[in-house]
């Protein structure tokens, strides 16, 4: 049987004054110290890192590049009339390759290019889109913290001109899912 | 002894200021906060342990670099040579007895990165272009080529 004193506050000599005890008291305080510490670097070390802002930024600017070149539309996707850029050439013409890890079954990306006259801002000259639409819808949420499991957006838009001369306004789209892999 | 008379004399020492002064009492002071220091040091180096463990994980450190090397291939430009530090990827591979040169393997336009035995990551790069990845002492090469 141990004794009750070993609980108590004096299980370790008082210093006569009383300044300073080591008693159980402060062990338990340092336990739940080691034990909330060690749920917060858990939890913490447990969550994916999401890279999936970056990887959409990147896949923006790779495309605004495969698209102009030094300021000016790139003459293989705009002859001067019409606008050469579709869905089948695509990956192939700007070099990208949106095959992802055999966990997931579907298209993980989504891309939508929209070019504007710099007269009408309202109704684009060309567009087209790319991927999964089903992860675009997920672009109006994304702003609220509770979301942030949802797929990641990201939009850029610039100014180029074709080689008339002519101003266009390039908007471009990249929505990234892959959240498996980046949010848990 | 017996039980009772062990209990006795337990609770006759942990009752005697005794058993940390060894007599003194005026040396009672020092003693305790020496105990005191002491053990406060002792958590506080588990804890700090535990916290580098963590972060220098094989899960942790596979992910981390699996992501980074993706990224690197995707806003890289054909042709392109990346040198990137793995020091603490090779530490690890040698502890978990893994060669270094085998650590990062790039299959089609997936990046795999494996620490451990077990282990193993892997992550996706957009950018279609030739990625090769060789062990350079304590760096990674990249060499980055058009398809």
């Amino acid at each position: 049987m141990i004794d009750k004193n070993f609980f108590s506050y004096s299980f370790f000599p008082k210093n006569k004054r009383g300044d300073k005890i080591i008693s159980v008291y402060w062990f338990a305080i340092l336990i739940l110290v080691a034990g909330g510490i060690s749920a917060m670097v858990f939890v913490f070390y447990n969550q994916p890192y999401d890279v999936r802002e970056i990887e959409a930024n990147i896949l923006t600017n790779n495309i605004a590049d495969c698209l102009s070149q030094g300021g000016y539309l790139r003459d293989e996707f705009f002859d001067g009339e019409n606008f050469l850029l579709n869905e089948t050439n695509f990956l192939e013409k700007c070099e990208l390759n949106f095959e992802v890890e055999e966990i997931w079954e579907e298209e993980q990306y989504y891309v939508k290019v929209e070019i504007y006259q710099i007269s009408d801002l309202n109704n684009p000259v060309f567009n087209f889109d790319y991927g999964n639409e089903k992860w675009v819808v997920n672009c109006v949420f994304q702003e609220e913290k509770e979301f942030e499991k949802l797929s990641e957006c990201y939009e850029r838009r610039f100014y180029c001109l074709d080689k008339s001369g002519n101003q266009h306004l390039i908007k471009i789209l990249s929505v990234i899912n892959k959240g498996d892999k980046n949010v848990k | 002894m017996t039980p009772m008379a062990y209990t006795q004399r337990t609770r006759e020492l942990l009752r005697s200021p005794e058993i940390f002064t060894r007599g003194k009492k005026r040396g009672g002071i020092l003693v305790e906060n020496i105990i005191f220091i002491v053990l406060n040091l002792i958590f506080l180096s588990v804890l700090i342990l535990f916290l580098f463990k963590q972060g220098s994980g094989a899960i942790v450190l596979e992910q981390s670099y699996a992501k980074q090397i993706a990224l690197l291939i995707d806003s890289s430009k054909p042709v392109m040579e990346i040198n990137l530090n793995m020091e603490k990827a090779k530490k690890l591979a040698e502890k978990n007895k893994i060669d270094f040169g085998e650590v990062v393997r790039i299959e089609k336009n997936l990046v795999i990165v494996k620490l451990s035995e077990k282990g193993g990551y892997s992550y996706s790069f957009f950018n279609d272009v030739e990625a090769t990845a060789y062990a350079s002492g304590e760096d990674y090469v990249f060499i980055i080529n058009k398809k």
